[in-house]
């Protein structure tokens, strides 16, 4: 016989079980919510990536054509010059966006490795300078190059990759300086690395933010995306490139008074690919 | 036979007899090789797993197998007829990566990965307190491994 007692014993139990499958699938629920979140960011991300994409390769692609249409039926020659310059202008900026997005597709296939020359880094440094005259004029910057290594001082590296870096930076400086402004390029080779550093008198980066800005796709002021270049995969192919040549990228700056990157990229001694002192010569078969 | 040197952070896979050469220290190497096409592939990672910062490059240890899977089956392998060998994760002494028993970690994620992916290890030399070169023969699958000192850089 049940009596009373047991009853409502029983009851209070399947009430208890009842209310702990409830906590549990409030749980399940909450870490669904957060998962669907990161879901939701991740999206958020990509949409962004494609229409940036829109703005960094559409737009310059619609403005050479157009200019270059224009200049087909022009009879004044210095009109002609201008638009021809403007054509250079996109295409240069284009050419870079370019090198970026396929430096980044190569190096997540893992298919770039470092290849090493000897590279004159100060005429290189002032190669990439005179590349980007055109955008300097337009906002009036001035490039001051600080070196302390000799005129024809080498070092082994991967001149392709280096410039890349720089320009990476140098196009960032250009970017984030107030019109007016100088960058300031140092040069100096010690303790077997050449450092380039770059100085701008930009908006400068929150201290908080400074770890964020080699991820991938990301800008730290999203609204102040549509209005400017640069979709932050340069900064990541920047730091990809580097760590791939051993070195180190680093960022100091102060809100409001701009941000100087550090990279620093050790000497390639010409036994790279030495192998160590083999201890065992026979060696096995696997 | 064309000879091909494999930095860290990159991967190789071919059709054609190739002798791939690479140093590891606390890195792994993923060698995997298909037994009836005779194709063979193989990585060079130097961290875990990718933190989903920065590009998702194969120097990190869960991207680096997987992209080299993908490449295997793009050149027409089966993953059936796969098999895969590991070799490295030492425990070098690396002033350049501070972390942690990364060697360990690095062969942990290897197994893990392969397991996920039902391909099963059919030969390893991993651990211990030495680096190794390894010569991977894409043709045949073979390795040849020798316990070095040390290693440049930071493999």
């Amino acid at each position: 016989m049940i009596n009373d007692s047991t009853l409502i014993s029983e009851l209070e139990k399947r009430f208890n079980d009842n209310k702990r499958v409830i906590a549990e699938l409030q749980e399940m629920t909450d870490q669904l919510k957060s998962v669907n979140k990161m879901l939701e960011e991740s999206e958020a991300l990509k949409s962004h990536f494609i229409s940036n994409i829109r703005n960094e390769i559409i737009n310059p692609f619609t403005s050479i054509l157009n200019l270059s249409k224009q200049i087909t039926t022009m009879s004044d020659i210095e009109k002609a010059k201008k638009s021809a310059s403007l054509i250079y202008g996109e295409a240069f900026f284009l050419d870079f966006q370019l090198k970026n997005i396929f430096a980044a597709a190569e190096l997540e296939a893992g298919e770039t490795y470092p290849q090493i020359y000897s590279v004159n880094v100060l005429s290189t440094v002032q190669n990439l300078v005179d590349s980007y005259q055109g955008s300097l004029a337009s906002k009036k910057l001035n490039v001051v190059i600080n070196s302390s290594v000799e005129n024809d001082f080498t070092f082994k590296s991967d001149p392709g990759k280096l410039t890349l870096i720089y320009s990476n930076l140098l196009s960032n400086a250009i970017l984030f300086s107030k019109e007016g402004g100088t960058i300031e390029i140092t040069l100096s080779f010690e303790y077997d690395s050449m450092a380039f550093a770059i100085k701008d008198n930009g908006i400068g980066i929150e201290q908080d933010k400074v770890r964020l800005i080699f991820d991938r796709f990301k800008r730290l002021d999203n609204t102040i995306n549509t209005l400017s270049s640069g979709y932050g995969l340069g900064l990541s192919v920047a730091k990809a490139i580097t760590d791939m040549l051993n070195g180190t990228i680093s960022v100091e700056s102060v809100v409001g008074q701009g941000a100087t990157f550090t990279v620093l990229i050790p000497d390639v001694h010409t036994d790279t690919e030495a192998t160590g002192t083999a201890i065992d010569e026979n060696g096995m078969l696997f | 036979m064309d000879k091909y040197y494999l930095y860290p952070a990159t991967l190789f896979a071919s059709d054609t007899s190739y002798e791939v050469t690479t140093v590891l220290g606390s890195c792994v190497a993923v060698c995997l090789w298909d037994n009836v096409k005779q194709i063979g592939g193989i990585n060079h990672y130097m961290l875990p797993l990718w933190n989903g910062q920065g590009l998702a490059t194969p120097k990190y240890g869960n991207i680096a197998t997987e992209k080299l899977l993908q490449r295997l089956l793009e050149l027409g392998c089966s993953k059936s007829n796969i098999t895969a060998k590991i070799f490295g994760g030492g425990e070098i002494i690396d002033t350049q990566i501070s972390s942690f028993n990364i060697g360990e970690r690095n062969i942990q994620i290897a197994k893990e990965t392969l397991a996920d992916l039902n391909i099963p290890i059919i030969g390893l030399s991993v651990g211990g307190k030495l680096g190794r070169k390894i010569i991977y023969y894409t043709e045949s699958g073979k390795v040849l491994h020798k316990f070095i000192e040390k290693t440049l850089g930071n493999s």
